[in-house]
């Protein structure tokens, strides 16, 4: 490793270094004020320094800088951009020491952005424990008895997968005597290899990235701790998060191959089937909002894997748009949810709705918009989106997991269909919705997402050029 | 000044970039639309009415220097197509947005913009006292630019996306007037009544998709040309299919009920969706595949007979309607049925030709009613209108020359002109024979003696209401312009002079005539001119001079169920009531648990049933979700290791 | 498959592991079924020595403990950490040592912070 190296890591290091000057503000002088910006301003100044890394740099064996990483980090990046802009006036008059949540946030990004680069299970793991630590403390962060709940559940659970991951990665490493990922394809063909641990190590790493990813049959906790954590934490969980993760998983099975493993593939498939139906139909007749919004982020990972599942080209452009779009309108529903919330609870339950478009038109139509995209109606980013997972998939002949894809955005469509009626409804007693002004800045977010959707569902084109060029030299 | 010196300059040094600005054509009336939509009724009238009229008058005047431009240089092959982008691209599965122009689609667009722009400005005075003025105007931009997309449109998903938006735009100015159930309904009947035809239409387009591969429009007629001999199952099928999707936008026979119903929207509305535009999209969508229906002589002949008969019918209902709107409804049914049947007879300039003319006089017809109505005080009913021609000096003479053009009275008028073309190659064309000539000349002759009876009711006689309100300039303006294009309008293709079919050849094939010699082409025109003149004459005597002989007609039995049976537009509804509403009703309430229904109550049911069953294992319990998690790996396990 | 994953020689383990749980939970079932069950208060007591047991047992310590715990934990860390570089310090050069010196100052931003929030002070 040499200075040299040290130039494209500086996006990860100017996320690094923020939080650490953050801290030590606070030591000595607490601004809400200052912390908020900079944490803008960090985010801000490594997504520039992004458009610096020239080319494919691979830095020592463990983090990769290629196109494919930038992007990934990009969107981390831009994601946790939106979250601090919606948490600032979410957390005032919530808590003491709000300060410090910036701190938190920083650094979960930068776990985040290291899985997205990561080319080794040590960096790999690192990074998820980066992400996961300081996940704990935002979970429970407003300290409120739901908070608190979800903090320890998530920790104690997240823990747990880690061991199962941890002795997935042991068994891969005893096999294949590799931890990088691009050799270890190799390692895999070398002669005298027990197949079964092998397999057993592949089913470990899938067990521990699955909870991340919360997919069945690892969801479970996702609704307590979605419904616990404050709402602009949850829109963090749901996109920052997963989005490493699930760029990690994509890297790492096309290094080594997952469809050279019939066995591995139907475990996916069977991960992908489960987590579709659970989480549409859990969805299904839930009353409160931010439940809703879990498990419909269950079924929509279900989606990705199917994707994730199709061979070619098709794959890493299918599966990123999808996620792109899966982030606009996650942040943007949890936007809406946050910007909603009074200071006693969030407006998580379903009634809080009631006629929300008499009192708050744009808020209604620009959730309505959300909405719409979840459930993958046209003109939508989440259509586009929906429309190459399912060509992807036809494209390699997966037939049962495209039908059942569309059996479940149909199970979908119900309940997302059953919070837009209720959004034009007549009012009902809700002191939720009577919030009596929205913040500026929020608004502002929600407003430039609700464009950005609507934008990728009538013009994608220049955002899937951008995916083609990342995966030519992917 | 400065625009002067641009037009001067504009073909020499643009050239082929004035192409370019193909777009910006359907693109001012939607940036309109989202301006007037996102701001609703904060928005101040007076920029509402601005912005409204504003963005189909720049579309008006871009397409007024692409249509100069494509006539004083025309593009390569008397076409040129702008791609914007591609929608969404996957293997054969390419549809981009793209503009086509070609001389077809040009006449349309100068007609939809100028037209419609003369209506918003209309518009803007005459809807001045009502609620929802920038929803009107919001509605009327995502209209045009619908219509605009739906012409200009170079494949069919999204030519279908302009037929589906001007439906839309249909149903809910329709329903303008919302807080009246009873304009909801008409809404609804117009939106369900054309959706039968659209069903046939977006089945037709799938067949063509799927058997020739391709969405692009042109291609699509290549390919059928040389995959499909003349007379072929599929070249049938596509055609009638598509036939279906034009007889419902186009209110012909047997999907015509809706239309007359569909006056229950405001004026302006009537003139420029159910008169001027939208219905002729039928006629567009034949001309647009005319090689499909030339591959389908069946289909073809079929539209001539629908065209003929439609024309028939519905002149004979205008003749005993007593709403003016309803007559011009009736009038309007039966003006697309000479479309039609000059399609059928592959006269494909002609319905062009008549287009365009109709659209001129039969927007001024209605924009001249909207002008009546509102100064009696929203009265419809022409037996209580009467000696208006002192009262009305302007829209008495500028209806009277729509009514003149729509009679077609010779020489100075454009419907003359059109119908005459029409007319003439019914009888003379290949496809032609002497029992459509017949009808377009009985048609013809009803359509005097109904336009003149509307004129003598409503401006001659004596006064029965009081003008409370007369229109303003900005009413008075487009009465005018409208008034000049109904007369000359016609000039751009006197026999021998053929200037417009000349400029839609590359596009329209030219009709083939055949028995010249039955009759000549002067001898002809004498007739219909005779025929048109006859009507006025004969409406003159029954409304004006005698109106007793029609009282005392109306009052006999038979000729009481005749009229009552013309009323009520040859009991279509009455019919369609009892053959498909109440059967359908019945089934669907008999029905109401049958076996396909079980299907879907099941999965109802089932998905309940899971829902509850899955709810279960989300107990709240660290535990047992560790458990869960276990469990997970162990089934991972089994999988990957075992399978 | 199956073969490939669980050769032979493993077979006897797998008995073995047979064994070793039926032995288990027949003794325990044997005494369950043989056992005499006349349950009284004090049988039913924790047994803390002989002494009757007093206030909860789940016993709330007092959160300090935990903070002084987990700087405990961070500290220590670092500390594990200079060993191995203090023994190869002479091999890796300068350039180790400002990586360390960096890893140390990020440390010494958290132990400011924790002095500063007085995280050290008892009462």
């Amino acid at each position: 490793m040499t200075l040299n190296d040290l130039a494209p890591l500086i996006p990860l290091m100017v996320i690094a270094v923020s939080s650490v000057i953050i801290m030590l503000g606070i030591a000595f002088y607490r601004s809400r004020a200052f912390s908020g910006l900079l944490t803008l301003a960090g985010i801000a100044v490594a997504f520039i320094t992004l458009f610096g890394v020239q080319g494919t740099r691979q830095v020592t064996s463990l983090l990769i800088l290629d196109d494919y990483a930038l992007f990934y980090i990009g969107l981390i990046l831009a994601a946790s951009f939106v979250v601090a802009l919606l948490s600032s006036d979410y957390l005032e008059g919530r808590r003491e020491n709000i300060e410090e949540f910036y701190i938190l946030l920083l650094l979960s990004t930068l776990g985040s952005s290291v899985l997205a680069a990561s080319t080794h299970f040590v960096s790999f793991f690192i990074g998820l424990e980066i992400l996961s630590v300081s996940l704990y403390a935002l979970i429970a962060y407003t300290r409120n008895e739901l908070n608190i709940e979800a903090g320890v559940k998530y920790l104690v659970l997240a823990a747990a997968s880690s061991a199962f991951l941890l002795f997935g990665i042991a068994l891969l490493y005893g096999e294949t005597g590799t931890m990088e990922f691009s050799r270890m394809s190799s390692g895999i063909s070398a002669q005298g290899i027990n197949k079964g641990m092998l397999l057993t190590g592949f089913a470990l790493v899938l067990t521990g990235v699955g909870f991340k990813l919360a997919v069945a049959p690892f969801h479970m906790w996702t609704p307590d701790v979605y419904e616990g954590a404050p709402a602009p934490v949850t829109a963090f969980v749901a996109t920052v998060s997963k989005g490493g993760v699930f760029a990690l998983l994509l890297r790492y099975f096309i290094q080594v191959d997952m469809h050279a493993y019939p066995s591995l593939f139907g475990a996916v498939a069977f991960i992908a089937v489960a987590s579709m139906f659970a989480g549409n139909l859990l969805a299904l007749l839930q009353k409160n909002i931010k439940r809703i919004l879990a498990y419909s982020s269950i079924a929509h990972l279900g989606y990705l894997l199917v994707a994730f599942l199709a061979g070619g080209v098709m794959r890493v452009t299918a599966v990123t748009f999808y996620l792109v779009a899966y982030f606009i309108t996650t942040l943007g529903a949890f936007g809406v949810v946050t910007m909603l919330s009074g200071k006693e609870r969030d407006a998580d339950a379903v009634e809080d709705y009631q006629g929300l478009f008499r009192h708050r038109p744009w808020l209604a139509l620009i959730f309505s918009a959300m909405l719409f995209s979840l459930a993958g109606i046209p003109l939508t980013a989440g259509f586009i989106g929906k429309f190459y997972i399912v060509a992807a998939g036809a494209g390699s002949a997966l037939w049962l997991l495209v039908i059942m894809l569309v059996i479940n955005s149909a199970i979908g469509l119900y309940y997302y269909l059953r919070i837009i009626v209720v959004l034009y409804a007549q009012p009902g007693h809700s002191e939720v919705s009577a919030v009596s002004s929205l913040p500026l800045t929020g608004s502002l977010v929600l407003v430039l997402l609700t464009v950005l959707l609507l934008w990728l569902g009538v013009y994608p084109e220049p955002l899937i050029e951008m995916i083609h060029r990342m995966t030519m030299r992917f | 000044m400065f625009s002067k010196h641009w037009m001067l300059i504009a073909p020499a040094r643009c050239g082929a970039e004035m192409m370019e600005l193909l777009w910006l054509i359907p693109a001012f009336p939607l940036a309109g639309f989202l301006a007037l939509a996102v701001t609703g009724a904060r928005m101040p009238k007076r920029l509402a009415a601005i912005i409204g009229t504003g963005s189909v008058g720049a579309s008006a005047v871009v397409a007024l220097f692409i249509g100069m431009h494509f006539i004083s240089s025309p593009p390569q092959g008397h076409l040129s197509s702008q791609t914007l982008w591609t929608w969404i691209e996957i293997g054969e599965f390419r549809p981009s947005i793209t503009f086509y122009l070609d001389p077809l689609s040009l006449v349309m667009t100068f007609v939809v913009t100028f037209v419609g722009f003369l209506i918003h400005l209309y518009s803007t005075e005459f809807m001045a006292e009502e609620e929802g003025y920038s929803r009107f105007f919001a509605y009327m931009n995502l209209f045009v630019c619908s219509m605009l997309i739906l012409v200009l449109a170079d494949n069919l998903l999204l030519l279908y996306l302009g037929w589906e938006g001007v439906g839309l735009c249909s149903y809910l100015l329709i329903g303008f007037w919302y807080k009246d159930h009873a304009n909801g309904r008409a809404a609804m009947k117009a939106f369900i009544v054309t959706r039968v035809g659209d069903t046939s239409m977006a089945i037709g387009f799938i067949l063509l998709y799927f058997n020739l591969g391709t969405l692009n429009i042109q291609e699509i007629m290549q390919r059928a040309s040389q995959a499909w001999p003349v007379g072929s199952t599929f070249a049938v099928a596509a055609a009638a299919l598509l036939l279906g999707g034009a007889l419902g936008k186009s209110a012909q026979l047997p999907l015509q009920t809706w239309l007359p119903d569909a006056m229950a929207g405001p004026t302006p509305v009537s003139a420029l969706i159910h008169a001027a535009t939208m219905v002729t999209a039928g006629v567009y969508l034949i001309a647009r595949t005319n090689v499909l229906f030339t591959l389908a002589p069946v289909v073809q002949e079929a539209v001539a007979v629908i065209g003929a008969l439609t024309l028939l019918i519905a002149g004979f209902s205008a003749l005993t309607q007593h709403d003016i709107k309803r007559v011009l409804a009736y009038s309007t049914i039966s003006q697309i049925g000479y479309m039609f049947l000059a399609l059928g007879v592959g006269a494909w300039s002609a319905a062009l030709f008549h287009f365009m003319t109709h659209a001129f006089f039969k927007a001024l017809l209605f924009l001249g009613a909207g002008a009546v109505i509102l100064a009696l005080d929203y009265e419809h009913n022409m037996f209580r209108m009467g000696g208006l021609r002192k009262e009305l000096p302007l829209t008495f003479w500028t209806f009277l020359i729509g009514s003149a053009s729509l009679s077609a009275l010779p020489l100075v008028t454009a419907g003359f002109y059109s119908k005459d073309l029409i007319l003439w190659y019914s009888l003379s064309s290949e496809d032609g024979s002497p029992w459509f000539w017949a009808a377009g000349m009985a048609g013809a002759l009803l359509t005097s003696i109904y336009t003149f009876r509307m004129v003598f009711l409503i401006f001659f006689g004596a006064a029965k209401g009081r003008v409370s309100r007369k229109p303003g300039m900005t009413m008075k303006f487009p009465l005018l312009i409208l008034a000049v294009l109904s007369i000359i309008g016609g000039f751009v293709e006197l026999p021998r002079i053929p200037i417009f079919s000349e400029f839609v050849k590359t596009a329209l094939p030219s009709a083939k005539t055949l028995h010249e010699g039955l009759l000549g082409e002067g001898m002809q025109q004498v007739i219909a001119s005779g025929v048109s003149l006859i009507g006025v004459s004969i409406a003159y005597l029954l409304f004006l001079r005698a109106p007793l002989n029609v009282e005392r007609f109306t009052s006999h039995p038979a000729g009481k169920a005749l009229h009552r049976f013309w009323f009520s537009g040859w009991g279509f509804d009455w019919l369609y009531n009892k053959v498909f509403v109440g059967p359908f009703i019945w089934i669907a309430r008999t029905n109401k648990d049958d076996f396909i229904d079980l299907i879907y109550g099941g999965m109802a049911w089932y998905g309940r049933f899971f829902h509850v069953a899955l709810s279960l294992t989300q107990s709240g319990k660290v535990r047992w979700y560790a458990m869960g998690i276990t469990i997970g790996a162990v089934i991972t396990i089994g999988i990957t290791v075992f399978l | 498959m199956p073969t490939a994953f669980l050769p032979e020689e493993y077979l006897p383990i797998v008995i073995f592991m047979v064994i070793i749980l039926a032995f288990g939970l027949g003794t325990l079932a044997v005494g369950i079924v043989l056992r005499l069950r006349r349950p009284y208060q004090e049988k039913l007591l924790p047994y803390e020595s002989g002494n009757p047991p007093v206030g909860e047992p789940r016993y709330r310590f007092s959160v300090r403990f935990y903070i002084v715990a987990m700087l405990f934990v961070i500290f220590d860390v670092e500390a594990v950490f200079l060993y191995p570089w203090a023994i190869v310090f002479d091999q890796i050069g300068l350039y180790a040592f400002v990586e360390m010196m960096l890893f140390i100052a990020i440390l010494v931003v958290g132990y400011v912070y924790a002095w500063k929030k007085e995280a050290f002070r008892w009462d």
